[in-house]
C-alpha cells in the first residue's frame, strides 16, 4: 500500500474503532468513564513518551571511539535523519557517524551524529563533521579519563537499531559533575504556558461567541417547538393509526 | 537549502495562523473588560448607546495602543529561538 493508503487505513480504523466504542459504552455509564480515563492516560504517557524522546539529556561519559559505518535503514526510519538532511544522502543505506563512550559506572552508550535538518527535532544542527571531530579529540582512556558531558537526544534501543544523536560535547571536570537543564526548564514552562494560553483562548471563544449563539438558536428553536407542536401532534397520531387496529 | 525555504514559508503560515487567534482573542478580552468597567461605573443606568460610544472609543484607543503592536512578538520570539537555537547548537 502506498503512503496515502496507509494514511486513510488508520484515519478509518480509527474512526470506526471510536464509532464502536461510542455506542457500546453510552454516556455517563462506568465503562465510558474507564474509557476516558485510559484515553487521558495513554495520551499522557505518549505526550511524556515524546518530550522524552524530543528534549536535550545530558550524559557524563568518556569517549572511547569515533568512526562511521555504513548502516541500513528500514523499519526504524522514524528515529533517524530525514532523508534530505546533509548528512543522510541516502533514505536506505548511509554512512553514519557514531561516537562510542563509557559511563562513570562502566555501561556503554553509543551515539549517532547526523544533522537534523530544518524541521524536526527543531535542533537546526547542522554541525555534524565539527562534532565529530571534538569527539575524536576528546577521546581518553580508563587510566587517564577525560569526562565530557553530551548533549542529546533520543533513545537507545537495541532491538530497534536505534541510537541517541549528539548534540553537543563538552569537556567537564569530573564524573559527578551536576548539570542543571536550563534549557528543558524553560521549554516545559512555555510549553505549559502555550496550553494554558489555548484553554483560555478557547474559553474566551466559548463565553464570547458559541453561548451567545447557543442562547439564540434555544429561543429561535422554542418558538418553532411551540408553533409545530399542534402539527406534530396531528402528525404522530395519524402515524399512530396506521401501527395497531383502533380500539373497539 | 530547499528545506530552509520550505521551513521559512511553513513557519510563517502557523504563526500568522497564531497571530490572527491572538489579535482576536485579545480584542475579545479587551471589550469584555470595558463592557464590564461600564457595567460597574454606572450600574443603574440602562443607556445602551452611551455604553456602545463608551466600549467603542475603548476600542479605538486599544487599536492604537501598545498592546496590540506587542502581538508582534509571536512573529519576533519565534524567529530569536531560531537564531539562538543555530547558534547554541553549531558555534559553540
Amino acid at each position: 500500500m502506498s503512503g496515502y493508503g496507509w494514511w486513510i487505513f488508520w484515519i478509518v480504523l480509527i474512526a470506526v474503532v471510536a464509532a464502536v466504542l461510542h455506542f457500546k459504552f453510552p454516556r455517563g455509564s462506568r465503562g465510558r468513564r474507564r474509557l476516558k480515563l485510559a484515553f487521558w492516560a495513554l495520551l499522557l504517557l505518549f505526550v511524556g513518551a515524546f518530550l522524552h524522546y524530543t528534549l536535550p539529556q545530558h550524559d557524563i561519559v568518556r569517549v572511547t571511539n569515533t568512526y562511521n559505518r555504513l548502516t541500513t535503514i528500514g523499519e526504524n526510519w522514524m528515529f533517524y535523519a530525514a532523508p534530505d538532511v546533509g548528512t543522510a544522502e541516502s533514505g536506505e543505506t548511509r554512512d553514519i557517524r557514531f561516537i562510542e563512550t563509557v559511563r562513570a559506572n562502566n555501561k556503554v552508550i553509543v551515539y549517532r551524529n547526523e544533522d537534523t535538518g530544518w524541521v524536526w527535532p527543531p535542533y537546526f544542527k547542522y554541525d555534524s563533521s565539527n562534532l565529530q571531530a571534538e569527539a575524536s579529540n576528546l577521546k581518553s582512556s580508563a587510566a587517564d579519563p577525560q569526562w565530557v558531558s553530551v548533549t542529546h537526544y533520543g533513545w537507545r534501543l537495541p532491538w530497534l537499531s536505534i541510537y541517541p544523536n549528539a548534540v553537543r560535547a563538552k569537556m567537564v571536570a569530573g564524573p559527578d559533575v551536576r548539570i542543571i537543564p536550563w534549557v528543558n526548564i524553560i521549554i516545559l514552562t512555555v510549553l505549559a504556558f502555550l496550553i494554558f494560553m489555548a484553554w483560555r483562548m478557547l474559553a474566551q471563544f466559548r463565553e464570547r461567541s458559541i453561548d451567545p449563539m447557543l442562547e439564540d438558536l434555544d429561543e429561535a428553536s422554542d418558538a418553532v417547538q411551540d408553533r409545530a407542536r399542534g402539527t406534530w401532534g396531528r402528525f404522530t397520531r395519524w402515524l399512530g393509526s396506521w401501527r395497531s387496529p383502533p380500539p373497539r | 537549502m530547499i528545506a530552509l525555504v520550505r521551513l521559512a514559508v511553513f513557519g510563517f503560515l502557523l504563526l500568522s495562523v497564531i497571530y490572527l487567534l491572538v489579535s482576536v482573542y485579545s480584542r475579545s478580552v479587551r471589550r469584555e473588560k470595558l463592557e464590564d468597567r461600564w457595567d460597574e461605573n454606572h450600574p443603574d443606568t440602562d443607556d445602551k448607546q452611551a455604553r456602545a460610544k463608551f466600549i467603542e472609543a475603548g476600542m479605538r484607543q486599544y487599536e492604537r495602543g501598545l498592546r496590540k503592536k506587542l502581538i508582534w512578538l509571536v512573529y519576533v520570539i519565534p524567529m530569536v529561538i531560531f537564531v539562538v537555537t543555530v547558534y547554541l547548537v553549531n558555534y559553540q
